[in-house]
């Protein structure tokens, strides 16, 4: 009933205002066009052309359609335990993002300081320097003869350096010093829009400051933890110069294999299945993140 | 509630925040000490003092041309992203239509794709096309990159502009040309500058998509270093770090004057 009368008032306007409402509905098309042929040039058609090749049996000259390459980096035991290391890395680093950055959040948010300005500055400034230069900082700091070997060794604590360098943590260090910005300024946004009157409320019925937080304003911010925590792991799950710089070879992550089996190795359709599986982690954890928003939303 | 001296939690939270903040600085300004050392390896604290890391960098002309590159490609994909963007921002803020969140969500994806997985492929769609290697295929994919930043600072403008100063402009006379050109592009000015900078570090300091479009005769400054890198671990990678520090300072000064850096993020 309701799309007949919507469809009858639909077909009476006058032809001058058809025409003014054809040509504003052609007008987002017209401003969108160059964007979707930037992004269909530029992300969707090189992604389908590498799904493509992840599915043929060589690259190029491809005789057949296989799953093999799937097979490969899902069975063998060397793969797996990239892609477990992978998703760990990213797990831990967004763990510890998380649980580093909520009380600078919650200071941002929430603090009436006249030094909250420069807070906000100090958290942004480090994501517009160069990734090399904060690279070539943490060598600095790590390193054999760097900042924190230094330090321990005037203070009489060590005699040999420690060997700082090479290992998954210092790549976790290097990590979170990246994407720590992004977790803080998503929680924060979050905290800040939260009516503070809940917390007031809280208080008035007896609720002590630890009590207030746990029940009333860590659930309200759970949103903000949840898109920081996509952002940080999604970058970190695709990330190569980290791994490869704070690592020095000794951290295999996905991304440095797929860039192995590509150029190194020249073994394309393994590389191209490689990077689709990381593809479909990615996806999996924006699709959760959806469920969650909805879900969210919803209450 | 304002008035009220510090509670030892605040203190206690200042505190931390400070720490943090230290945490967050330090590796990125302990560079530029060393830049100044006369020892050959990166050793902390830095002995003595000499410019001759920076004399380094102008005796290595492959340091020169890598800037020249990638200053060409972030000027070139800024410029494309920035009319791509604003036209699409215009679109996103000023219209509905079906599809509307969904297309908003794929054009900021770059943001959070894997970047290896977006090298790769677009390595594999350049090649045949002869882009591999050039300063054409560099700009296509560092347009894809800059775009969501063009889009999101456009979007964030535009959503704050006064629609009656446009309707005002229209009921004068003007038509949608003259007021865009005479009305909103004013308005929209400082927000597309931040913009601007911002897309220009994006694609300046661009290193794994780079990595998979360069190769002997063309490179771009991130990865040069990173070469020089695998090589030799001397100051010079300092001395370079300390210039593009101080431009990237030129830069944050720029937008915080402009609209304030905080914006660019909310």
């Amino acid at each position: 009933m309701s799309t007949a009368v919507s469809g009858s008032t639909d077909a009476v306007p006058m032809a001058s205002q058809r025409r003014v409402r054809d040509v504003s509905r052609l007008m987002p098309l017209a401003l969108l066009a160059p964007g979707i042929v930037v992004i269909g040039l530029g992300l969707v058609w090189p992604i389908a052309a590498m799904l493509a090749v992840s599915l043929q049996d060589k690259f190029p000259d491809a005789t057949r359609v296989t799953l093999e390459h799937y097979g490969t980096v899902l069975s063998d035991p060397y793969f797996l335990r990239i892609i477990g290391r992978t998703f760990a890395l990213a797990t831990v680093v967004t763990v510890i993002a998380a649980l580093v950055g909520y009380p600078v959040a919650w200071y941002l948010a929430r603090s009436n300081s006249r030094w909250k300005h420069l807070v906000f500055l100090g958290v942004i400034a480090p994501l517009m320097v160069s990734i090399i230069v904060r690279m070539i900082g943490w060598t600095i700091i790590l390193g054999n003869e760097g900042l924190i070997n230094a330090v321990l060794r005037a203070l009489g604590a060590i005699d040999e350096p420690l060997r700082l360098m090479q290992g998954f943590w210092s790549v976790v260090l290097g990590l979170v010093h990246i994407l720590l910005p992004f977790m803080i300024l998503s929680i924060a946004a979050v905290l800040g829009k939260i009516d503070r009157s809940y917390a007031e409320a809280a208080n008035i019925l007896g609720a002590n400051p630890v009590r207030t937080f746990l029940s009333v304003t860590l659930p309200l911010s759970v949103q903000g933890i949840a898109s920081g925590s996509v952002i940080v792991f999604c970058i970190s799950v695709g990330v190569f110069v980290t791994p490869i710089m704070l690592g020095r070879g000794q951290v295999a992550v996905l991304a440095i294999t797929i860039q192995e089996q590509m150029v190194v190795l020249v073994d394309w359709p393994t590389g191209a299945a490689a990077a689709m599986v990381l593809t479909a982690g990615t996806l999996v954890v924006l699709g959760l993140y959806g469920m969650f928003i909805r879900r969210h939303a919803r209450r | 509630m304002t008035a009220s001296p510090p509670r030892p939690g605040e203190r206690l939270l200042a505190g931390y925040v400070g720490l943090v903040l230290l945490f967050l600085a330090l590796p990125v300004l302990i560079v530029i000490p060393l830049a100044f050392s006369t020892d050959a390896s990166l050793i902390f604290p830095p002995r003595g003092f000499s410019l001759k890391w920076f004399a380094n960098i102008l005796e290595r002309p492959e340091f020169a041309s890598a800037f020249r590159v990638s200053a060409t490609v972030a000027v070139v994909a800024t410029s494309i992203s920035l009319v791509v963007g604003t036209l699409a921002a215009l679109a996103f803020v000023r219209y509905r239509f079906p599809g509307r969140d969904t297309l908003l969500l794929v054009f900021m994806t770059p943001l959070i794709f894997p970047a290896i997985v977006l090298a790769a492929a677009l390595a594999l769609v350049l090649s045949p096309l002869g882009l591999l290697r050039s300063i054409a295929g560099l700009v296509c994919a560092h347009v894809v990159l800059t775009l969501p930043y063009m889009l999101r600072t456009a979007i964030a403008t535009l959503s704050e502009i006064d629609r009656s100063l446009e309707e005002a402009a229209q009921t004068l006379g003007a038509n949608r040309w003259r007021t865009f050109r005479h009305v909103t592009l004013p308005l929209l000015r400082p927000g597309l500058l931040a913009g601007i900078t911002f897309s220009l570090i994006i694609s300046f300091d661009e290193f794994t998509v780079s990595m998979f479009l360069v190769g002997p005769g063309l490179m771009t400054l991130p990865l040069e270093m990173y070469n020089y890198s695998e090589f030799t671990l001397d100051p010079t990678l300092a001395a370079i770090s300390t210039i593009l520090l101080g431009l990237t300072t030129i830069a944050i000064v720029v937008i915080e004057k402009l609209v304030g850096l905080g914006r660019q993020f909310s």
